[in-house]
C-alpha cells in the first residue's frame, strides 16, 4: 500500500472488513427468517482472523461461511435462531465500532508523529 | 461484499415482508368474497420465499466476492387449493342449484399469526439496516 503504513492499520482494517463480512451473513440470516430451508451460515471469527492476519495475499483470502451446527431446526427446515443473531448482530455492532476508534487512535499517533517533529 | 451489501440483503427482506403483509390484507379482506373475475369465490393467497444470490456491488476485497450471503426474494404467488366452505343460504343470489354458497376458505386466526410473523420480521430486518447505517457513519467519521 502506498502511503503512511503501519501494521496496526493493516491488522485493524482485516479485523474491519472481517467484521463487516460476518455482519453481511447475519443479514442474510436475517433476511431469510422464514424462508423454508434456509440453513444459518457463520464464519469461525477467531480462526478467520488468524488467518488473515498471518496469509500475506489477503485479496485471496476466502473466509469461508459454514452453516452453523447444534441449531433448533423447524418442520420447514429452517434452523435461523432469532436470538443468536440478534445478539451477535449487536456484538459485531459494537466490536466494527472498537476497531474503528483503535485506527481513529493510531491515526492521531501518526499525525503527532509528523507534527511533533516541528 | 461491503456494508452497502448488508443494506442491499435487508433491503430485499423489508420488500418482501412487506408484500407479505400485503398479501394478508388482501386475503383478509376478501374473507366473504364469493364473487371474482376467475369466477367462483376469492381463494387465499401464499407467497413462496426464495433465498436469492444479491446482486454484487463493487467489492472492497476480491477474496470477500461470494461468502454465501443470500438476500431474499418471493418467487411467486400460490392459491391455496383448499376447497371453498358451503353455507346453505337459498336466498343468496351466488346459491348453487341446492341453496349452498361458497365461500373463502381462509381463518382469520391464521391470518393473524401470519400478519404478527411479517410485522416482527419487517422490524428486525429494519434493525439490521439501522446497524450498517451506524456502522457506515463511524467509517465515515474517520475522515473527519
Amino acid at each position: 500500500m502506498p502511503g503512511v503504513d503501519t501494521p496496526m492499520i493493516q491488522n485493524l482494517a482485516r479485523f474491519l472488513d472481517l467484521s463487516v463480512y460476518r455482519q453481511t451473513l447475519i443479514a442474510s440470516n436475517l433476511a431469510n427468517l422464514d424462508t423454508p430451508g434456509y440453513r444459518t451460515r457463520d464464519i469461525d471469527f477467531r480462526r478467520a482472523l488468524q488467518r488473515a492476519q498471518t496469509d500475506l495475499q489477503f485479496a485471496a483470502f476466502h473466509p469461508g461461511a459454514q452453516p452453523v451446527a447444534g441449531l433448533l431446526e423447524r418442520p420447514d427446515g429452517n434452523n435461523v435462531s432469532l436470538e443468536r443473531e440478534s445478539l451477535l448482530l449487536a456484538g459485531t455492532q459494537l466490536r466494527f465500532r472498537a476497531g474503528v476508534e483503535l485506527l481513529r487512535a493510531e491515526f492521531r499517533r501518526l499525525s503527532a508523529a509528523i507534527n511533533e517533529g516541528r | 461484499m461491503n456494508l452497502f451489501g448488508v443494506l442491499e440483503i435487508s433491503g430485499s427482506a423489508l420488500a418482501a415482508e412487506r408484500q407479505r403483509a400485503e398479501v394478508v390484507a388482501s386475503n383478509m379482506a376478501n374473507l366473504e368474497t364469493t364473487r371474482t373475475p376467475e369466477g367462483g369465490p376469492y381463494r387465499r393467497r401464499l407467497l413462496v420465499f426464495r433465498a436469492q444470490r444479491p446482486a454484487q456491488p463493487p467489492m472492497l476485497l476480491a477474496g470477500l466476492a461470494d461468502g454465501g450471503a443470500r438476500g431474499i426474494r418471493v418467487e411467486r404467488v400460490v392459491t391455496d387449493a383448499t376447497a371453498p366452505l358451503r353455507r346453505y343460504q337459498p336466498g343468496h343470489p351466488d346459491a348453487d342449484g341446492q341453496g349452498y354458497v361458497s365461500y373463502p376458505a381462509i381463518n382469520p386466526v391464521e391470518e393473524m399469526t401470519d400478519l404478527l410473523g411479517a410485522v416482527r420480521a419487517y422490524e428486525l430486518n429494519a434493525s439490521v439496516v439501522q446497524a450498517a447505517k451506524m456502522m457506515i457513519q463511524q467509517s465515515l467519521d474517520l475522515l473527519r
